[in-house]
Formats: C-alpha cells, sequence, structure tokens
C-alpha cells in the first residue's frame, strides 16, 4: 500500500516539478520559431532523462548511495574535481536564473522590477531548505507544480491537429535557419537533461530508505511521470507554436511568453502563467540549492540528509547555503535570467559526455547495483548518449555563438 | 566579396525579423490591453521591457557601421526608432487609460511581418 502511495505521489510531483526555467524557455522558443517541428526533440530528450532518473534511482536503491557518492567511491576524487567544478558551476548558474524567473514572475503580477524580489525570494528558499524534510519540498513543490498543467490545458483548448503533433515526433530538417534550430534543438536537450535531477534523484532515492524489492516504484515513476512531465513540455512548444507563431513573435523576455496563454485564458492569462512559471523556477531553485549541499557533502564525506536535523549536519547546511547566496549575488546584478539559462542549458551540454561516463561503469559494477546491471539496451543507450553528448558539446558553443 | 554581401544580407534579415518580431509584440500586448484580457501592469511593464529589447537591437544594428550604410539597414534603424517612440507613447497612453490613442498608435506601428 504504502509503495502504491510513494508511486502516486511519485509520479504526480514528477509532473508538477518538470517544468522550470530551462524547459518553459527553449520549448517556447521552439514553438514561436519553427511550429510542432522540435517536438521530436522535447520527446527524445524526455526519453532520455527518463532513462537516466531510472538508472541513478536503481543505482541509489541497490547501493544506498546516491550518483556523486557513488562516482566518489568508483573514481576517486582525482577524477571527480573537474565534472564535480563543472556541474556546480552550471549549478549556481541555474540557481541564479531559476530565483530570477521566479522573481520575473511576480513582476508580471506586480509590475515592480525583478531584482527587487531576488533577495526576499532568496530568504524563503533558505527557510524552505532550513526547515522542511525531503517529503516536504519534493512532494510539497511537486503538488504546487501541478499548476503548470495549465500549458497542456492550453494546448488542448487550442486544437491542434492530432495529425501535425504525431508527425512532428519525427525529425525532420528545418526549411529556414538551420543553425538557430540545431542550437534550439540541443538547447531542449541540455534544458531537460539537467545533471542536478540525476544526483538529486538518486539521494531523494536514499532518503527516502527505497528498498531493492520497491525498485519497480523506482521504474514507473521515473518513466511515466517524466512521459507526463514531458507532455506539460509538449504543451508550452504547441501553445507557443499556435499563438505566437502566426504573429512571428519570437520569444525573448518571459513578457511575450506569457501572451502564449491570452486565447485560452483570457484575463487569468497573465496570472496562470506567472504563477506556472514561478512554483516551477522556485521548485527548481530549492531543488538546485539542496543538490549543491549534496553533492558536496557526499564528495567531501561530510554527513548530509534533508531529513537530518540541520545542526547535526553543518558543513551540509553551510554548502546549500553558500551556494545559494553565491547565486542571489548573480541573480541581483541583473542579468537576464532567460538569456542566462539559454547559456546555462549549453554548459549542460558541455559537462554532459563527462557525467554519463560514470554512470555507464557504475551501472554494469555488482558491487553496486547486485544483480540489476544495466541490459545490452540501457548501455547502449548509455554508449550513444555519451558519444551524442560528446559531439554536441564540441557543437554547442559555436551553435550557441551562431545560432543562440 | 559575395561572402560578405551575403553575410550582410544574413545580419540584416536577422535584424528584420527581430523588430518584426517586437512590433508584433506591441501589437498583441496593445490588442490584449483594448480586449481587456491584459491588466495595465502587465501591459506598462511589458512594453517597458519590449523598449528595452528595442534599443538593446537599435544597438546591436549599428553597432557595424557597414549594415547603417546599406539602404535597408538605414530603414530599419529609423523603423526602429519610431518604433521606440511609440512604445514609450504607449505606455503613456495605457498610464492615461486612453483608448483612443492606443489605437492610434498601434496602426502606426512602422514594422510588420512579411506574410510568409
Amino acid at each position: 500500500m504504502s509503495a502504491i502511495v510513494d508511486l502516486i505521489l511519485g509520479v504526480v510531483t514528477s509532473i508538477g516539478g518538470f517544468v522550470e526555467v530551462g524547459s518553459i524557455s527553449t520549448s517556447a522558443q521552439a514553438g514561436s520559431e519553427f511550429g510542432y517541428q522540435l517536438l521530436w526533440a522535447v520527446g527524445l530528450a524526455g526519453l532520455m532523462l527518463a532513462m537516466l532518473v531510472e538508472m541513478s534511482g536503481r543505482l541509489a536503491g541497490v547501493s544506498k548511495r546516491s550518483l556523486a557518492g557513488a562516482v566518489r567511491e568508483r573514481f576517486g576524487i582525482h577524477f571527480q574535481v573537474l565534472p564535480l567544478a563543472a556541474e556546480l558551476i552550471v549549478d549556481v548558474l541555474l540557481l541564479a536564473a531559476e530565483a530570477g524567473g521566479a522573481a520575473i514572475a511576480i513582476r508580471l503580477l506586480t509590475g515592480i522590477g525583478f531584482q527587487w524580489w531576488i533577495l526576499p525570494l532568496g530568504v524563503v528558499i533558505w527557510i524552505v531548505l532550513w526547515t522542511c524534510g525531503f517529503g516536504l519540498i519534493e512532494y510539497g513543490i511537486g503538488l504546487l507544480g501541478l499548476i503548470t498543467l495549465s500549458f497542456v490545458v492550453s494546448a488542448w483548448q487550442l486544437g491542434p491537429r492530432s495529425a501535425d503533433l504525431a508527425r512532428s515526433l519525427i525529425p525532420t530538417l528545418p526549411t529556414h535557419h538551420a543553425l538557430r534550430y540545431a542550437f534550439l534543438a540541443v538547447s531542449i536537450t541540455g534544458a531537460t537533461v539537467s545533471p542536478y535531477l540525476l544526483n538529486f534523484y538518486s539521494s531523494g532515492t536514499v532518503e527516502e530508505k527505497l528498498t531493492e524489492k520497491e525498485l519497480w516504484v523506482n521504474t514507473v515513476t521515473a518513466y511515466l511521470g517524466t512521459a507526463f512531465g514531458t507532455v506539460v513540455s509538449m504543451g508550452v512548444l504547441v501553445s507557443s507554436a499556435i499563438v505566437l507563431g502566426p504573429r512571428h513573435i519570437q520569444v525573448d523576455s518571459y513578457d511575450q511568453a506569457a501572451l502564449m496563454f491570452v486565447p485560452v485564458f483570457g484575463r487569468w492569462a497573465v496570472a496562470l502563467f506567472a504563477v506556472s512559471l514561478g512554483i516551477g523556477c522556485f521548485g527548481a531553485a530549492v531543488e538546485l540549492a539542496l543538490n549543491s549541499g549534496y553533492v558536496l557533502a557526499q564528495v567531501f564525506g561530510w554527513p548530509w540528509g534533508a531529513n537530518r536535523p540541520r545542526r547535526s549536519a553543518t558543513q551540509f547546511s553551510a554548502a546549500f547555503t553558500v551556494v545559494l547566496l553565491i547565486a542571489l549575488a548573480i541573480a541581483v546584478l541583473g542579468f537576464d535570467p532567460l538569456r542566462m539559462t539559454m547559456i546555462c542549458v549549453g554548459l549542460t551540454v558541455v559537462i554532459m559526455p563527462a557525467l554519463v561516463l560514470p554512470f555507464l561503469v557504475l551501472m554494469n559494477d555488482e558491487k553496486y547495483v547486485k544483480g540489476h546491471t544495466n541490459g545490452p539496451l540501457r548501455n547502449g543507450f548509455l554508449a550513444l548518449l555519451t558519444i551524442v553528448g560528446a559531439l554536441m558539446a564540441l557543437v554547442v558553443v559555436p551553435l550557441e555563438i551562431l545560432g543562440g | 566579396m559575395l561572402t560578405a554581401c551575403t553575410r550582410q544580407d544574413a545580419r540584416l534579415q536577422q535584424h528584420k525579423e527581430k523588430f518584426e518580431s517586437l512590433g508584433a509584440t506591441t501589437r498583441t500586448i496593445a490588442e490584449g490591453w483594448l480586449s481587456g484580457a491584459l491588466s495595465e501592469t502587465y501591459t506598462h511593464t511589458a512594453f517597458a521591457q519590449t523598449l528595452q529589447l528595442v534599443e538593446q537591437e537599435r544597438t546591436a544594428l549599428s553597432a557595424a557601421p557597414e549594415t547603417l550604410l546599406d539602404p535597408r539597414g538605414a530603414t530599419l534603424s529609423q523603423q526602429a526608432e519610431k518604433l521606440s517612440r511609440l512604445l514609450a507613447q504607449l505606455i503613456g497612453d495605457v498610464r492615461a487609460a486612453d483608448a483612443s490613442g492606443v489605437r492610434r498608435h498601434v496602426a502606426e506601428i512602422p514594422i510588420a511581418p512579411d506574410r510568409r
């Protein structure tokens, strides 16, 4: 019974926690500039994420170690220094972008400049991190995040032709702006397959004390939750394609993105968009800050856990506090959150191979996953992702300059 | 020479599309406000944000002097300047709740997207 409840909560929170600043930005831009044509990229990125999340949960469920902890133990600190530093830099920048996104959501509602909201938001994020256990953070934010289903409602109400949607799930070459198209395809992948999600998920699996017998819960949650979450991202793309595309509005700001809700939600449009954006970004900011604490504590061997009293895990608490402060300082300087998001998703792609390669080794090491090692299909997927990730890492910076 | 021309064409096309997008954004926001779907608070800040984006794009356009020497670039620059002025006027119109002023200024938006 408890496993069923966990499963339902897991799937529901996966839906509510899926959409954040990266997925909204990239999907909205893709829809407004290329119609449904990049829907395949959202679907493919969702599939990649589901497989990686399932593996990180399986690793944590069997070995009782998070991804960062297992990599540290298997490969040693020297191997991990560079990927760790890269992941932390991306996490800090993404945290700044998420805080900026949440602050812009409040600006859409109040008209008061977004920088004014960064520090109050930072205080709220820190209070949540300091006072709440893992379950409350994960499920509370996930349930609130169900508001993002408004993107699906919007897309549904706008009535796209299902044949067109189905056709768009097969990759096709663009008719215009090929570099921009490629950049957005890579960015959608970077926005969806965020490295922090994998360690956050595996740390959560350890915190929630998932047993080997309950691995099926992990599998169903990973695939079903991600599938539904991907549908929300597709809702953003489809709404943007139907409303903004024909008007030739390219999304360069969240104010423009909010317009995609007007035909369906009328006078509630901006409020609904702002709340969806705000909760999505706030939830991701909390998770990112918490994950930074997880990663640093797991790598340096400090006591960690959102379910522990914070005073018994002082270094872990100090780690997420410092990371949060650095990110808030960057956000308050006034960088455009949307541009920062696009830079972050590019950087995510750059570091992806370094994070996926150790995964391939760990998921085949019986010391960690016992009899639950990867089969040929999953190994093939990881190997392919490492190769494709390396290729994307090579092209993403030129693409960002030429097509970003 | 041919490559330089092609690069210049591509750059101008990119600026043109960006200004068209900002013009269309201005028109859509104004129509939303006139229909009552968009609040004064949002409309005001969205116009201000659009004005900022127009100014950024104008700066980018004028960063390459050869772009302004091209007649198409010069026209684009003038249209962008007019769009900036109109946005400033629209902000004033919305603050004064002047619907007829908004209608008049929206009709003057100089950059309309090509029917592709």
